[in-house]
Order: C-alpha cells, then structure tokens, then sequence
C-alpha cells in the first residue's frame, strides 16, 4: 500500500475514533445524569408523589408543583408562540436583508442570551410590584407573572427558530407562487408557514423543554405555594423552585423527594425533545 | 441578409416569420445593484411559438426572462430599463397590474418547486386566487391542466396525496400544469429541464412541442440541443447583449455571426 494512502487511513480512523470518544462522553453524562436522578429518588418516586401536595412535606408529595409548573408553562408559551411565530415571520419574510431587521434579529439575540433572574426581576418589577397597589400593599406573586417570566425566555427562541426555519424555505418556492400571482400575504401564510411548520412546532417544542427546568426567573414572580392552587394570579408552586427548596433542607428524604422531582422534570423534557425529533422526521420535505 | 443588417436592427430578423409579435422587447436595460447586465435588448417574440434563448452562462438569458412577468422585482436594488410590451401594454410600466400580468405570463422554473400540499392542490391553488369556480368546475378545470400536462394518467388516483411524493419529472409537469391551469398567453421555461433526467426531459420536450398551439412560449436553455429540438426560434446572447435572433433553423445551420458560430459549434461558452 503506498504510503500517503495509508497515512490518509490513519488519518480517517483517528477522527473516528477521536469523534466517537466524545460524542460517548457527552451521552454517558446524560446518561449519568438520568441514573443518578432516578437512584437518589428512586424511594420517593411512588404514587403520592403524584397525589400529595407538599404542605405534606416529607409525608407529602409534588403534586401542587407538578401542576403549577403546567400551568406555569402553558401560560408562557401561551403569550411566546403568536407573538414569536409572528416576529419570526417578520424577520424573515418582510425585513430580511434590511437594517431594521438586522438589528432586531441581534436584539433577539442578546434577549435569548440574557440571564433567566433577570427576567424574572424585570417581571417583579412590571408587574409583582405594581399590582400591590390594587391589593392595598399586600403581595402580588402570581402563576401569572411566573409565566410571563417564562415567555420572555421562550419568546426569543421561538422568534429565532421561526425566523430560520423561514429561511431555510427555498427561494424558488417563494418565486413560484409568486408568479402565479398569489400576494405576499398568501405566501406567507398558505405556502411558507406550512412548508415550515415541523420546524416552527420543533422551536416551540424546545423553547417549551428550554423553560420547564427555569427556576430563577420564577422565585420573584411565582413564589411558590405548599398548597394547590389553579387560579393563575395566585402564588403558584413548580417543580424547579420545590427542587430547590428542598435541595436546601436537611432531611434526607425531602432531598429523595427533589431528586425524584428532577426526575420528572428530566424525562419531561426528554420526551419533549424526543416528540420534537418525531414530528420533524416524519414531516420532513426534500426540496432538492 | 449581412451581418450588420442583424445588428443594427435584430428585431428585423424576425419579421421574416411572418407572425404577429406577442411580446415585443424595446431597448431593455437591466441594472443588478449597478452592474449592468442587460444592454439594450431588442426583440419581436411571436404568438404561439416556440422561442428559445441560449448562451453561455452568465449572458443574461435568465436575467431576460425574469423581466417578462416581472419576478425581479420581489429582491431589492434589481431595476429594468425600457419597454416589454405584452398586447400593447408595457408591462415594466409601474401602474401595470401585477395579478394581471402574472395571469397572463406564466412561469416555470429550473427546479421542480410544488407546493407542500396535494397534487389537486398544487393545481388549484392559483387558480382560486384568481377565480371563484363551483367544486366541478374545478375539478374539470384541474384535470385539464393535468392532461395538458401529460401528467393526468399517472396521477389521477392519487389527487389527495403530497406532491412532495412524485418523482423530479413528474414534479416538473405538475409545475407546468399549475402554470397552464391559469390559462396564460405566455409561457416562459426557465431552463425546466436542468434538474432532470434524459427520459424526463425528453417528455417536457415533447411536451412544449404540444403547447405551442396553446401558448406562446420562451424558453432559456443552456443546452443547444435542446434549443436546436424543440424551438422555431433561436436567440443567442453574449455577455448581456442579443447577438442573434433568427429561425432555429437558421441559427444551426447557417448563423449570421461570427460569436454565435463560434458558440454553437463549442468553441466557447
């Protein structure tokens, strides 16, 4: 075998393996991560995990903060998903190419780079505060303003992934039906919008995953609540800020309780992940 | 003729065709950001026949067809000079309708583009966008677009499933079916058969050859072949200017320039 031939071979296996290494030991951490979880609440993972709220405490279990993170959540992509759908379109359809539209796609870019306690400051400030007026000075934490925390997180990843899935739309298609005469509007919302869709569904899908494991921008704005609460303008417990709060107790099995918690939060977000990757595979469109 | 009676005045090439122009072309400038691709183009395009233009890459042709139903104006800092003139109308005249215009110029691009939806769908589409048909109106009108489209029997079972499914060249005639649908006058190819392959190409072919008693079509090519099979007239253009324009015939056999021999006979380009 000549010689430079062999090197190239050497070469090929060497980054084979040198790939392969590190995409193992990026998997073993997350596997790691999912074990260590599970082992830790393994004895808290039952039914009244499910059943029992966490006035209980250790005798107790997640429920309020299971549903209030729900709750918490949808209100956030509630408000994020017309609003970053629609600033995505924007951005990509009507002011592509132009300065106004530039600048607004580097400030979406810092807001989606943006520390998370921030948010949740900034909603404190607008809204937690502000309404004490209304409750003659007594406080105003909220499930409400916990979500909106949230949106403001969720909404630059939606408007980012719009935006790019927009793009990554070909040209031609746009010229296309153009030249058939259908309006710009039209386009947008019959043709493009659609041929984009499992893109647009899969952001809003991780820009979901990405907010259900916020804790900080929820500690100013939802509070927390060891009681069962749906009414959105009531302080509202969730998952994140219960792990929290009970990582920080003494006992031993308020702290089984908060991994198995994690535990919940993680395959939640893993199964959202994993729909996200199903609808896009299965709806996936080769323009080439 | 000499060859400075066609440069002087190429349109008058033409007139030897005996045939009313459909679309005339009258000092037509085209400016990309300033760099001056189209300089001075003149030229008659006659109604219900096959028109093809050739040339190397980067002459323009494209760039020329493009300006017919006025697809360049949707990028910024593209602008065109001059007159196309469709019926009597200049169609680059900014009051011109646009819905008008691209119901009367059809068009057909290099790759095969359908919409992500139905192959009825696809057909459809444009025609709802310009008129309001009962359900059978409709469908009769959807199947003549695909018959004419020598598409009908391959998918007259499978109307209800994505178009994303049909092959490169069956794609291509749905595009041309959902051009044709919206009975245009002019139908303009650009280079419809790039991305296909030999048996779908010879059925496009075959398929422009049927059309032109229909429509009057131009068609940009960088095949001269095919410009040679299935055009009645050739133009050739070079570095943005119209070298020649005459009978294909003509043009194959016994071109009048010297740049356009040397062209077709593989000397460059």
């Amino acid at each position: 075998m000549s010689s430079p031939y062999l090197r190239r071979r050497i070469t090929n296996a060497l980054a084979m393996v040198l790939s392969t290494l590190a995409t193992l030991v990026g998997l073993a951490f997350l596997a790691w991560i999912l074990w260590e979880t599970l082992r830790q609440g393994i004895s808290a993972l039952d039914l009244k995990l499910f059943t029992k709220i966490t006035a209980y405490g250790e005798d107790g279990g997640l429920a309020n903060a299971m549903v209030g993170s729900l709750i918490i959540n949808f209100i956030g992509i509630a408000i994020a998903t017309p609003i970053g759908v629609l600033a995505g379109t924007w951005l990509a359809e009507y002011a592509d190419r132009t300065k106004l539209g530039e600048s607004i796609r580097f400030l979406n870019d810092i807001l989606l780079s943006a520390p998370s306690i921030v948010m949740g400051l900034f909603v404190y400030t607008i809204i937690v505060l502000p309404t004490t007026v209304l409750t003659h000075g007594s406080t105003t934490f909220s499930g409400f303003a916990g979500g909106v925390a949230l949106a403001l997180i969720a909404l630059p990843v939606i408007v980012r992934t719009t935006d790019e899935m927009l793009r990554l739309v070909p040209s031609t298609l746009r010229e296309a039906a153009l030249s058939l005469g259908v309006p710009q509007w039209k386009l947008t919302l019959q043709i493009l919008i659609r041929a984009a869709r499992s893109g647009i569904i899969t952001g809003v899908l991780l820009a979901l995953a990405r907010i259900s494991g916020e804790t900080a921008p929820l500690l100013f704005t939802a509070f927390g609540n060891n009681y069962m609460a749906i009414n959105p303008i009531e302080k509202m417990s969730s998952l994140p800020q219960i792990i929290y709060q009970y990582a920080n107790d003494p006992g031993d099995s308020m702290h089984a309780l908060a991994w198995a918690g994690a535990f919940v939060i993680t395959m939640f977000v893993l199964l959202l992940s994993l729909a996200s990757r199903l609808i896009l595979s299965r709806t996936k469109v080769s323009h080439d | 003729m000499t060859d400075s009676a066609l440069a002087t005045n190429p349109a008058s090439a033409v007139a030897t065709s005996a045939v009313a122009p459909k679309l005339t072309v009258r000092d037509l400038h085209f400016y990309y950001n300033g760099f001056h691709a189209l300089k001075g183009i003149n030229m008659d395009i006659p109604e219900k026949k096959v028109t093809a233009i050739i040339g190397p890459s980067g002459c323009g042709k494209s760039t020329l067809l493009r300006i017919f139903n006025r697809i360049y104006a949707i990028y910024p800092k593209l602008e065109a000079k001059g007159e196309v003139v469709l019926d009597g109308d200049n169609v680059l005249d900014p009051g011109y309708s646009m819905n008008r215009l691209r119901s009367k110029v059809g068009m057909v691009f290099q790759k095969p583009v359908p919409f992500p939806m139905t192959i009825f769908e696809n057909v459809a589409y444009g025609i709802r966008h310009h008129e309001k048909l009962s359900k059978s109106d409709m469908e009769a009108r959807v199947e003549r677009a695909l018959r004419s489209a020598a598409l009908w029997d391959e998918v007259k079972d499978k109307l209800k499933q994505n178009a994303l499914g049909l092959s490169g060249g069956q794609q291509q005639r749905l595009c041309i079916a959902r051009a044709i649908a919206l009975k245009p006058e002019v139908l303009l190819l650009d280079e419809p058969t790039s991305a296909l392959d030999p048996i779908a190409t010879g059925r496009i072919e075959q398929l422009v050859e049927e059309l032109k008693s229909e429509f009057t079509i131009v068609i940009v090519t960088h095949n001269m072949q095919q410009a040679a099979r299935c055009s009645d007239l050739t133009a050739f253009m070079y570095l943005g200017e119209l070298i020649e324009f005459d009978q294909t015939e003509k043009i194959f056999t016994k071109p009048g320039k010297k740049q356009t021999e040397d062209y077709i006979t593989g000397r460059f380009g």
